[in-house]
């Protein structure tokens, strides 16, 4: 890890939560393989995928942890929202449930990650317009409300790019201090420096995590 | 076909057949089938023989209850998205509402039905209901909890082996139902899970680990990249070999011996003096 140059200058972590069927790893997959997974089985723990994007002429590369929607989860998965930089906040358009619990889950989202973290909230299965049980223009009042951005689930390309534009324009506009502890954005200049997350003992030499 | 302890596949067969058809099964003799080489070997003979090994009387088996009291369950609708999901074909929410209709007191958990599904294939669903109520009184009883502190704490006895242990959650709550894709593995690991304590699923965990150890370490010291790598386990794993060494595993480092480990660490995560924690 500590060695070689990088092929991209930042490293940015997302989360995404949400309730159980929402569609979270299809997200994940569809942005991560450009497919959709029709037979997604349900996630246990957490799940990672990763992709490297361009925002600005830059190259980020997002770590994406992709959560256990099941309420019993929420002990394991709680542990891997410190230190995120972005967080995609899904609920399915066509069950009215989901889209109720959003404020639990952002209560979460507030509460265990740092202030600048950028919130998405992702209405998902756009496709099934037939179904719909939320509507977007509610979905926007409350994601305007509570500072996040609605986003119907056909654009999922856009949703990870805009969150990845917002943490830019934060770093660019000094909002989000790199060196903070959790920041959950890592710099990769050409010389690598010290991890940020100096908290932690590296197990190994140059253990970036 | 020679097994390491010399005995043909055709014998084994014969002799576990033996044990079987004998008026007084000794569940001794079974549990040895069970876990050495090959296990119970097909499905003929786990169809007896599972039974055998929970103590399930096959002849006393509960009928099953209305439709209607399946569907009052509290997770009925859970159980049915998570099911429909991955298992069109075999879908076992009947056998999973038989379950928890007659055991209150249980609480559903996702990975559930990936045991559930196995049991239903291998046995059909009046027998699997009596297997997995028992399982689910025993083996699996902590997954069970309405939280899910003792699972939490039994992920803690991973710690003295290796670090970082929620990668194999799901091996532990599933039997690896949830990330094998050969059924023919699955029932061999089921044959050796039945058979021995309720940790030795986080045994075999360890014995992964250690026998991927070269391909885990020539990777990047970062947290996510291992996850990734050491929540996908390969296809073509030596399961016989593995099973051996999760054996001995457990004769080396008995559960006492690391549960006194494992408060050790929790009290480390607890304290904060974890030295590596999840990002």
């Amino acid at each position: 890890m500590a060695a070689g140059p990088y092929n991209y200058s930042y490293i940015f972590k997302y989360i995404i939560i949400g309730d159980m069927g929402v569609g979270k790893s299809c997200l994940l997959h569809q942005f991560t393989e450009k497919k959709f997974m029709a037979d997604c089985p349900h996630t246990i723990g957490v799940e990672f995928g990763t992709r490297i994007i361009e925002v600005s002429g830059q190259k980020i590369k997002l770590q994406i942890w992709d959560t256990a929607g099941q309420e019993r989860f929420r002990a394991v998965t709680r542990s891997y929202y410190r230190g995120a930089a972005g967080a995609l906040m899904v609920y399915d358009i066509t069950r009215r449930s989901t889209y109720n619990h959003l404020s639990s889950w952002l209560t979460d989202a507030r509460n265990l990650t740092n202030p600048n973290t950028v919130i998405f909230l992702i209405g998902n299965k756009s496709d099934l317009e037939a179904q719909r049980d939320v509507t977007y223009e509610e979905a926007k009042q409350f994601a305007d409300e509570n500072e996040c951005s609605a986003k119907t689930g056909d654009n999922v390309e856009d949703a990870f790019l805009d969150t990845a534009k917002k943490i830019y324009q934060n770093i660019q506009d000094g909002s989000l201090d790199l060196n903070a502890a959790e920041s959950g954005v890592q710099h990769k200049p050409a010389t690598p420096r010290n991890p940020l997350n100096t908290d932690q003992t590296p197990s190994k030499e140059g253990c970036a995590c | 076909m020679v097994h390491t302890d010399g005995l043909s596949l055709k014998k084994k067969t014969s002799r576990i057949k033996k044990v079987l058809s004998s008026d007084n099964v000794d569940p001794a003799k079974l549990k040895e089938f069970a876990i050495s080489r090959g296990g119970l070997l097909n499905d003929e003979i786990r169809k007896q023989a599972w039974p055998k090994l929970l103590n399930v009387n096959v002849d006393d088996i509960p009928k099953k209850p209305d439709a209607e009291v399946l569907k009052g369950h509290r997770d009925y609708n859970q159980v049915v998205l998570d099911v429909n999901r991955t298992l069109k074909r075999f879908p076992p929410v009947d056998l999973i509402m038989r379950v928890l209709v007659n055991r209150p007191e249980l609480h559903y958990y996702q990975g559930y039905h990936d045991i559930c599904v196995t049991f239903l294939l291998v046995v059909g669903e009046d027998l699997a209901f009596a297997l997995v109520d028992t399982l689910s009184l025993n083996h699996l009883r902590d997954f069970m909890d309405s939280n899910m502190d003792r699972t939490k704490h039994m992920l803690n006895y991973l710690y003295p082996i290796i670090v970082g242990t929620v990668f194999c959650l799901s091996w532990l709550i599933t039997w690896y139902g949830h990330v094998l894709n050969d059924l023919r593995h699955i029932v061999r690991l089921y044959d050796f899970f039945i058979a021995c304590h309720p940790l030795m699923p986080i045994y075999l965990a360890a014995a992964i680990v250690l026998y991927r150890e070269e391909e885990i370490l020539s990777n990047e010291c970062e947290m996510c990249v291992l996850h990734g790598l050491l929540s996908k386990i390969p296809d073509n794993l030596p399961f016989e070999q593995l099973i051996s060494k999760a054996g001995d595993l457990f004769l080396q480092y008995p559960p006492p011996d690391l549960a006194n480990e494992a408060v050790l660490t929790f009290r480390k995560k607890r304290y904060g003096l974890d030295t590596l924690q999840i990002p």
